[in-house]
């Protein structure tokens, strides 16, 4: 039973992180979702690669990014996302709050270890 | 021999096995299901099916068909919609919704009769029988129909009955449904697992067949 929750868990704070990433992936030049999926497979951080066209759906609704057609040499036109200017104001904010509660986990993590050390 | 369709998956053509399509075909709609309350449910479903496309093409590495292998590889790549995960942008009452929408329509798991083509004495009515509820030997639902044939003689007709109208378990997915195992990536994969292993047998059966017709031969 503890498994499936701790699976859990880690699902949970992989998605939010999933969603940072892919948005600041996508901030410094305008992706493919096979490039992206690629990063984030080098940063083991999405498990099985359908999580992402949900994910990219959901953020183009919410306009944080749209997407243009490009043609391809090898195959069908191509969607590439970029981010919008309601996404980087978005992933501005997700960053600062990134900071804060690593700021968060580090400090309480030092302390853990300072109390061992003490006693 | 293998009967072989041609597909449009994402935009990229395919020559794909009766079986693997209709694992690929099951996986979409199981996708589709899951995100059938989603407005972007077929923009999703087309994404998806692109980067699909794309893994076939890596696997197959120019080879021309695709088979169940592949399809199982990529299927383990792309992942069960259940792990997709969840939608933080969404209503959690919507989204309970979808979850009971998807469990309605998602991929088949009940139980189904059919006929077993892997053991079969005369057309493999007992054995599905057999599967269907559960015993494990089929001989005893064989000895049924035997007694019914000396009272009476109903054994026969209900058997050629049976016979026409419960169809036969050809692909992998109706020989799990046979069992009532679900039709999960998991299974089928080990299915196909189970079959490729009994291949790999009768190949090296043949293969000594050969050997000693060849010494004959000499």
């Amino acid at each position: 039973m503890s498994d499936v929750k701790l699976e859990n868990t880690k699902a949970q704070m992989r998605k939010g992180i999933l969603e940072l990433c892919v948005l600041s992936i996508i901030s410094k030049e305008a992706s493919y979702p096979t490039d992206i999926i690629n990063e984030l497979k080098e940063a083991k951080l999405i498990v099985v690669e359908g999580t992402l066209y949900p994910l990219l759906n959901r953020l183009k609704d919410a306009s944080l990014l749209e997407y243009n057609w490009r043609e391809s040499k090898s195959g069908p036109p191509r969607k590439y996302y970029q981010i919008t200017e309601s996404g980087q104001d978005f992933l501005t904010s997700l960053k600062e709050t990134w900071e804060d509660l690593n700021q968060a986990v580090n400090y309480s993590q030092s302390k853990i270890k300072q109390n061992e050390q003490n006693s | 021999m293998n009967k072989t369709v041609s597909i449009n998956l994402g935009g990229y053509p395919f020559h794909i096995n009766e079986d693997a399509f209709e694992y690929v075909h099951q996986y979409l709609e199981s996708i589709r299901n899951h995100f059938s309350a989603s407005d972007g449910c077929d923009e999703i479903l087309y994404d998806i099916e692109v980067r699909m496309a794309e893994l076939f093409q890596e696997h197959l590495k120019g080879r021309t068909i695709v088979s169940m292998k592949e399809v199982d590889e990529v299927v383990q790549v792309m992942g069960k919609p259940e792990d997709f995960g969840a939608e933080p942008l969404e209503q959690p009452s919507y989204q309970q919704n979808r979850d009971k929408s998807y469990k309605k329509g998602s991929i088949k798991t009940g139980k189904r009769l059919f006929r077993d083509p892997d053991d079969q004495k005369l057309a493999g009515v007992c054995s599905g029988i057999s599967a269907y509820f559960g015993i494990d030997d089929p001989v005893w639902v064989r000895l049924i129909f035997v007694l019914f044939t000396f009272f009476g003689g109903f054994g026969v007709m209900t058997y050629l009955v049976l016979w026409f109208i419960v169809p036969e378990a050809v692909t992998s997915s109706d020989k799990l449904a046979m069992k009532g195992e679900p039709t999960t990536v998991e299974n089928i994969a080990k299915k196909v697992e189970e079959e490729i292993n009994e291949l790999g047998d009768k190949i090296s059966e043949w293969g000594k067949e050969f050997g000693s017709k060849k010494k004959r031969h000499r």
